[in-house]
């Protein structure tokens, strides 16, 4: 056998190989569906055994659920899994409300700081506005949709408007003042 | 029957800064605040006197207004009823013209009376409530307690405690500012939440009337001036109606705007689930 051939043959049980690898079943990969409470344990099993990364796709299929068969009580079925997952150290205490007061909250994250608002807000003011708005978007899902919590999703959008009211008149105000 | 040089006037800048003026002007939230958040000072009582007097200013003009913009209706009631539309050369017609052109011009020299003592009434409410939201909103408040002060460490208020956001309300702009004012005496040691919306919505209609007021002067004296040269043909145009039309507008609230489609309701759920993650 030629120098070439032995290249071919060694090519070739590579990619066979490789084929056989593939075709074995992911591990992590889970189709949740049914009852928020057994598809969060069925994911809470997976994020514990090496599926870590594959958070964020098991959240969002568990919205997906949530939104499918909406109930006042998905709201609080969240904040207990993802109390549970910070436990297992798969997201941090940070992360866990973030994701829980971006979707089942009234108040803003968007809408945080430490320093005062002239210094903080006013000269991102309209990035501010800008995440506010997609973050009612997902307030949406999580309050109306999810949870069938219309009336504090209505008084989310309430806040927004009045925010940006508010806003509106501070930063003019604080730009006045520069000015002077 | 347009005169000939009244169209080469420009009064629709005159009835454009007036109509916004009365947009500008008539906006405004209407109920009380409610009880919690961190207090914030916005309408100390150099706010709340500004505001009053505005509000006499604005009453004091209304009452200079109301009997001439009486007259000039029923003036133009007769010129319409007697057909003096298109009837050129008719004697009785040209003196109805005549007469309502004189009144018209009366109103007109009475607003331009009246416009700077309210110009000055709207500047010093504007002055104290930027200073006021610019300490208190801007230097002394952070993101995130703006957003608990205007929301309320309660996450819920009563309908009737939120006042409605900006908007045309078709009251007397003295009533309105009685309103403003009501509502701030009432609750200026309260709660800050729906305090900071009034606030900002009564700088923001202050701020933007105050540019406005300016303009208006400045197209009153150009419309003024068209009038006086009218006053020679005895005519009187649609646009000298649409000027009428806007200056009751501002004083009277009698132009009706569409009613909005009712909010939902503010009252949070039934289960107010409180969760350790929430903020």
């Amino acid at each position: 056998m030629s120098r070439l051939n032995y290249l071919l043959v060694a090519l070739l049980s590579t990619v066979t190989l490789g084929a056989c690898t593939t075709a074995q079943p992911d591990h992590c990969a889970v189709n949740l569906r049914g009852n928020l409470g057994t598809a969060m344990n069925t994911a809470e099993t997976k994020l514990a055994s090496g599926c870590e990364y594959h958070f964020n796709s098991y959240f969002n299929s568990l919205l997906t659920i949530a939104e499918a068969n909406p109930d006042t009580d998905n709201k609080m079925l969240f904040s207990d899994h993802l109390m549970r997952v910070n436990d297992m150290g798969v997201i941090s205490r940070r992360q866990a409300e973030g994701l829980y007061n971006r979707y089942f909250n009234i108040k803003f994250v968007s809408l945080q700081g430490d320093y005062n608002t002239c210094s903080q807000t006013c000269p991102v003011r309209s990035q501010v506005m800008s995440d506010m708005q997609a973050e009612l978007h997902d307030k949406e899902l999580g309050l109306m949709r999810a949870s069938a919590d219309a009336a504090s999703f209505y008084r989310a959008d309430t806040l927004l408007k009045e925010t940006d009211l508010v806003l509106e008149a501070t930063c003019r105000a604080c730009s006045a003042g520069k000015t002077q | 029957m347009l005169p000939r040089k009244f169209t080469t006037t420009r009064p629709s800048d005159l009835i454009y800064a007036v109509t916004l003026l009365a947009l500008l002007t008539l906006g405004a939230p209407g109920a009380n605040a409610g009880v919690s958040g961190p207090v914030v000072r916005l309408f100390p009582t150099t706010v709340l006197e500004d505001i009053r007097e505005t509000g006499q200013v604005a009453e004091d003009m209304e009452n200079n207004l109301q009997e001439v913009i009486t007259r000039l209706d029923m003036q133009e009631q007769l010129y319409t009823e007697s057909l003096c539309q298109g009837a050129d050369g008719d004697q009785g017609c040209d003196r109805i013209a005549k007469q309502l052109g004189a009144t018209y011009l009366e109103m007109l020299d009475i607003m331009s009376d009246r416009l700077p003592e309210m110009e000055r009434a709207v500047n010093n409410t504007r002055n104290s409530l930027e200073s006021r939201l610019r300490q208190e909103l801007g230097q002394r408040t952070t993101p995130t307690t703006l957003q608990n002060a205007l929301l309320g460490e309660s996450g819920s208020a009563k309908e009737a405690e939120r006042p409605a956001l900006r908007g045309r309300s078709g009251v007397r702009l003295s009533d309105r500012f009685k309103q403003y004012y009501n509502l701030v005496s009432t609750n200026r040691e309260g709660a800050s939440k729906s305090l900071a919306v009034v606030a900002s919505d009564i700088y923001l209609d202050m701020d933007e009337a105050a540019h406005l007021i300016a303009a208006t002067q400045e197209e009153i004296g150009r419309a003024a001036l068209m009038e006086q040269l009218n006053q020679s043909f005895g005519m009187i145009t649609p646009e000298m109606a649409a000027v009428v039309g806007g200056v009751k507008e501002i004083l009277f609230g009698e132009s009706m705007a569409e009613n909005a489609i009712a909010a939902p309701p503010y009252a949070i759920g039934e289960t107010d689930f409180v969760s350790p993650l929430a903020m």
